[in-house]
């Protein structure tokens, strides 16, 4: 049963909603404080540039961020609201690193109809009031009283039904408000209305201005001395107060955002729907306004928020693309911009679709999204694994082996890093300067291939060449002792440690030595029947110095062996089974468990007890006595060895594709993101494995002379690379809807097919689309079917061999037949109607899933026989959906509008057909986010073995560009959880008394009940984050160790 | 226009070191997760809004505005030991002692 589930963010929103600038964690630091919808960032400006201090989950959806300063305060206190209806005035305490919360409220009305526009929230510039316009038709007060406290809020009545932006006016001697709203004929006007405290209504207010621009959006009010407001329109621009009125025209064009620049608001940065960075300066004399000037700085990312920061820098918050840290220059650069875009902080919302593959073919998923709108769309490529962090890099070509060396025995740093390339070896050693250069040990044979290198003990070192081994002291750097091989067999493979050395020549010859002080011994030696492919002597006892083991890897009977040492006895042979030979074997202790580890030719890694495969580097350590395995954010790496210096301590040494690199490894698994920008919106992907390609629909915005026009296209990339490799341009107002990968019954063919539809402008629902049927040919998209439909195809599924499309209201089934000798096509078979508009379609088996435009979920099924779709059962709740999985065959999982998720059970015990026909809801739960896409697959390596690799996911991506991990666990975890996060609930507060069980009851238009059958992963994974006394509180009132709790959480965590 | 941007403190950003643009930030703020009491609100700072209608709050308002004018001399507290006036039955007496 799939009905108890776990729901937890791998990737964190990153949709910049909000931002502002002001003094919060202390009266002489300036913060930047950025809303990403359900998450605030604190940050502090300093020389270096923006340092991150806190990361604060809120239990809610922010609407509102504004920074104050109430009276008598020497720092600025935090306001934030949430769509929900709840508030709270937030202050930082430096002492503690603290958020106090100095206030909190529920600011719902229980009539009254949500705003059409958003919710606004604003705060008097003297600090006597917080305005709250959240329903149509009244204005909500929340009174500050003479020491700072908020007082009991009220409502006053709000002429206008259809406001656009509401703003305090600066300097006014009572709290006045400017509205901008709509009339009901659509002209646009600017009313303002003092707001009387004692007699809680509204007073006429300085001025009105009507009939501004019809495309007026947004308000600026302008402080002191200036004062009055900035009304922005699309194509004008109007400065107004009680006794002036400028305007001037401008480019036509949208203004999302706008950042105040100077105090004395003479200038202001404007970010338009385009992405243009604009200056707007106030011309005044004196107090005076003269006149309005706009300047154009530059490009950025479209902006939803400006934050001037300080000396020139300013934040560009985005929810279309990356946030960047921008300067603004005093010069143009070449291309006329002024604009300098200095840092980039990723953003991958808007997920409008993605897929989940296995490029790599690990065994693991990464997730490529369908990101950003408009010109900051892009693809991202999203996978977990350990990071290398790049130190250094130089170029160097061929390098066929690497070993670090050091120079004493007591050294506690590696000096040496031996490169070996075919027919030379080179020696780099850490110079004074901390740069490495190339030097010499002189005892090592240079001219040739080095096998292998070791540090020894008695200052030594060895280098193993295909003819000799030679000892070298390490302080002379001469030669000490050679062992040279017998003639006519060349050394193939060896291996060593401080005191040890093993090697294999041709003809199956196994030799071991062993080093003394300037002396190089043979102790043993065996003759095996095949050629030796691999040998180790890690020592992994007590002794680190000396090893009792050696691990042999064989060709031709394809087995690894272990031997005794020093005597050479066969102490146990493993057979491998297939026919790659073991390439490397290695001897090593996690935990204090042996393990021996084997890398095959192919790929695959061995251990004794786990099978699992790589062909790129991989992290292998040991949590809770288990080898958990990691993806290195790397490809093709050919060497690497370990080089702990002075200057790269903690260090590895990586042959790459022509390059040798030294980086430090993370400690911890986290998400990497590779962008893709298409300069293009993409909104549907699909990925072929056969062609080894996505398929993408996109969407291209093009202004030509005034007239925007899109077009939309199908494109080809490459699955590797992501170049585009062949288009696919849709008709005019043609718009792609799905796409699908997928073959057909008596076709050995893979075929894109792609869903569009026809949007004109005069039809409410398009009346006319096609699915596409495009074959990759010479990776060219060739069209070879295309079929009209009778409306938007707003999903395809390979469904039985045949299709299935969600046209409309109606799920439709086509068959793919034979038209004439050579072509196909696609022919209707049969269909069912009675949706709305049914669009999202899931099916597994016989079975049909179909999210409704606002009828939720509703299952067919498919009866061969007969040829016909049938109605078996739906939910009856008007739920609004925006995606749609199955979890097992009788749960299913849905995502609707009001950002909630639920799974409904069909329920085929049940005794009538009317209890039989209902899809009963099983589970409910408040995520906050708005999903676009659920699919099933894995972020992480799901090993067979593991726990966690028995666990189902399913992988969703959202609006704000959060990537989350629904997990369907077994019903005791499940209760054990349960019984944790109710604990937690106690222990970890809500920031701004927020409550955790509200937040994550269900809610929409219709009902509020408390969340079931989901758990809050974020939640009980911040178990972890606790002190050691919390740990201990809960441990105590959950009667488990808190040991057993930390394991089972941190095995959670590794789900993401 | 572009000249003089307004700088608070000279020293922010004055050191700082572009990173690579093509390579993303990823410096991570540590995530709060808080355990301590003044994380709830003072309980007089919980707040919400009040439950009367408006209409009803404007009606009540305008029946006091009147009587608030008419009231306000006889508001004045009468010293201690003075002799105070009997409450006579006209009119006016009596809709003020209705209203209290």
């Amino acid at each position: 049963m799939s009905v108890w589930n776990y729901v937890v963010t791998a990737h964190k929103p990153t949709n910049v909603t909000h931002s502002c600038v002001g003094n919060l964690t202390s009266p002489h630091e300036l913060n930047l404080i950025i809303a990403k919808c359900t998450r605030i960032e604190i940050h502090l400006l300093t020389p270096q540039g923006l340092q991150p201090m806190l990361d604060v989950p809120i239990y809610g959806r922010i609407s509102t961020l504004e920074l104050f300063r109430p009276h008598g305060e020497a720092q600025d206190f935090l306001f934030i609201a949430t769509e929900r209806y709840k508030f709270c005035v937030l202050q930082w305490d430096a002492e503690t690193s603290e958020l106090v919360t100095r206030a909190m409220g529920d600011v719902s009305d229980r009539i009254g109809r949500p705003t059409d526009n958003g919710q606004i929230g604003i705060i008097d510039p003297d600090c006597r009031l917080i305005g709250l316009h959240l329903y149509d038709g009244l204005f909500k007060v929340i009174p500050f009283d003479n020491k700072g406290q908020l007082k009991e809020a009220f409502n006053i009545r709000l002429e206008e039904l259809q406001v656009l932006d509401i703003k305090f006016l600066y300097g006014c001697s009572k709290p006045t408000i400017v509205v901008l709203y709509q009339d009901n004929r659509d002209a646009r006007h600017v009313k303002t209305y003092e707001v009387v405290l004692k007699d809680k209504d509204f007073a006429e207010g300085p001025w009105s201005q009507n009939n501004v621009d019809n495309g007026a959006d947004l308000l600026i009010p302008v402080p002191p001395p200036l004062c009055g407001v900035l009304i922005i329109g699309e194509e004008t621009i109007v400065y107004c107060s009680a006794n002036a009125f400028k305007a001037i025209p401008i480019r036509p064009s949208i203004t999302k955002a706008y950042g105040r620049v100077d105090a004395d608001g003479s200038r202001y940065l404007l970010g338009d729907h385009a992405g243009l960075l604009h200056l707007l300066v106030i011309t005044h004399e004196k107090e005076k306004v003269t006149g309005l000037k706009i300047e154009l700085l530059g490009e950025t990312s479209i902006a939803s928020t400006i934050s001037y920061l300080d000396n020139a820098f300013v934040f560009i918050g985005s929810s279309y693309g990356d946030s960047q840290l921008i300067k603004l220059n005093l010069q143009p650069d070449s291309k006329g911009s002024y604009v300098e875009v200095l840092e980039r902080y990723v953003n991958l919302g808007p997920i409008v679709d993605f897929c989940v593959v296995d490029l790599e073919r690990q065994g693991q998923g990464q997730v490529v999204t369908c990101s950003g709108a408009y010109k900051d769309g892009s693809l991202r490529i999203v996978r977990n694994g350990i990071g290398i962090n790049e130190q250094a890099s130089v170029e160097l070509q061929g390098i066929k082996g690497m070993w670090s060396l050091r120079s004493s025995v007591d050294d506690p740093y590696d000096t040496f890093l031996v490169v070996s390339f075919i027919s030379e070896t080179r020696i780099l050693a850490m110079n004074l300067e901390d740069e490495l250069e190339e030097t010499e040990i002189e005892g090592f044979c240079s001219q040739v291939q080095t096998l292998f290198c070791h540090d020894a003990v008695h200052n030594q070192l060895v280098q193993v060449t295909s003819s000799s081994v030679r000892l070298v002291s390490a302080l002379t750097r001469e030669l000490r002792n050679e062992w040279f091989a017998p003639s006519g067999y060349a050394i193939n493979v060896a291996t060593a440690n401080a005191t040890q050395v093993l090697l294999a020549t041709g003809g199956g010859n196994l030799v071991y030595l062993e080093i003394g002080d300037g002396v190089l011994k043979e102790v043993k030696h065996a003759q095996l029947e095949y050629e030796i492919s691999c040998l180790d002597i890690n020592p992994i006892g007590d002794n680190p110095l000396y090893s009792h083991l050696a691990a042999v890897g064989m060709w031709t009977d394809i087995s690894i062996r272990i031997f005794s040492l020093p005597d050479l006895n066969l102490v146990t042979k493993q057979n491998l089974g297939g026919e790659i030979i073991p390439r490397s074997v290695l001897l090593c202790a996690f935990e204090g468990i042996y393990y021996l580890l084997c890398a095959l030719g192919d790929g695959h890694l061995l251990n004794f007890l786990l099978n699992m495969s790589t062909d790129r580097p991989t992290v292998i350590y040991s949590s809770n006595k288990k080898l958990l395995y990691s993806n290195v954010n790397l490809k093709e790496v050919s060497h690497m060895c370990q080089f702990n210096s002075a200057a790269f301590p903690d260090s590895l040494a990586i042959a790459k594709e022509g390059e040798l690199t030294i980086g430090t490894i993370d400690d911890i698994q986290k998400l990497h993101i590779r962008s893709i920008p298409l300069g293009e919106q993409a909104r549907r992907i699909c990925h072929q494995e056969q062609s080894r390609t996505f398929a993408v629909c996109c969407l291209k915005y093009s202004q030509s002379n005034a007239e925007e026009t899109e077009m939309h296209y199908i494109r080809l990339l490459d699955d590797q690379t992501f170049e585009f490799m062949s288009t696919y341009p849709l008709d005019t107002f043609e718009y792609g809807c799905s796409i699908l990968s997928c073959s057909f019954s008596d076709d050995s063919n893979v075929y894109y097919c792609v869903g569009t539809a026809y949007v004109l402008a005069d039809e409410n629902e398009p009346t006319k689309g096609r699915i596409l049927v495009f074959l990759v040919e010479d990776g060219k998209l060739q069209l070879i079917a295309e079929k009209e439909t009778k409306g938007a195809v707003y999903s395809l599924n390979a469904f039985n061999g045949k299709l299935l499309a969600a046209i409309n209201q109606k799920i439709q089934l086509y068959k793919w037949m034979l038209r004439d000798e050579t072509s196909r096509e696609l022919q209707s078979e049969c269909g069912h109607h009675g949706h709305i508009l049914a669009l999202y379609v899931q099916t597994r088996g016989d079975f049909i899933v179909v999210g409704d435009l606002m009828k939720s979920i509703s299952l067919l099924i498919y009866k061969h026989e007969e040829g016909a779709i049938e109605e078996r059962a739906r939910d009856y709740n008007a739920n609004w959906m925006s995606a749609v999985e199955i979890l097992d065959d009788d749960t299913y999982l849905g995502a609707e509008n009001n950002f909630n998720l639920f799974t409904v059970r069909k329920n085929s015990e049940g005794a009538t057909d009317e209890e039989r026909g209902r899809l009963e809801a099983v589970g409910e739960y408040h995520l906050g986010e708005f999903v676009n896409r659920f699919r099933h697959g894995s972020l992480v390596m799901r090993l067979p073995d593991s726990d966690v690799g028995q666990i189902p996911t399913i992988i969703f991506g959202t609006v704000n560009g959060v990537i989350g991990v629904i997990a369907s666990l077994p019903h005791d975890q499940y209760v054990f959880l349960e019984k944790l996060q109710s604990n937690l609930r106690k222990v970890i507060k809500g920031v701004g008394g927020l409550s955790h069980d509200q937040w994550r009851s269900f809610n929409n238009e219709k009902k509020m009940v408390d969340a079931r059958n989901f758990l809050d992963g974020d939640l009980i994974e911040s178990f972890l984050d606790l002190t050691r006394g919390k740990m201990d509180e809960i441990s105590r009132t959950m009667g488990v160790t808190v040991e057993e709790l930390c394991k089972r959480v941190e095995e959670l965590t590794r789900l993401h | 226009m572009l000249n003089g941007w307004p700088s608070r403190d000279p020293h922010n950003f004055r050191q700082f070191r572009p990173s690579d643009p093509s390579n993303p930030s990823k410096m991570a703020a540590t995530t709060y997760c808080p355990t301590h009491s003044r994380t709830l609100p003072p309980p007089d700072q919980v707040i919400s809004t009040e439950t009367i209608n408006i209409l009803l709050r404007k009606m009540y308002q305008s029946e006091e505005k009147p009587n608030a004018k008419r009231g306000a001399p006889e508001s004045i507290v009468p010293e201690p030991g003075c002799k105070q006036p009997r409450p006579t039955s006209d009119s006016d007496s009596a809709t003020d002692t209705a209203c209290m």
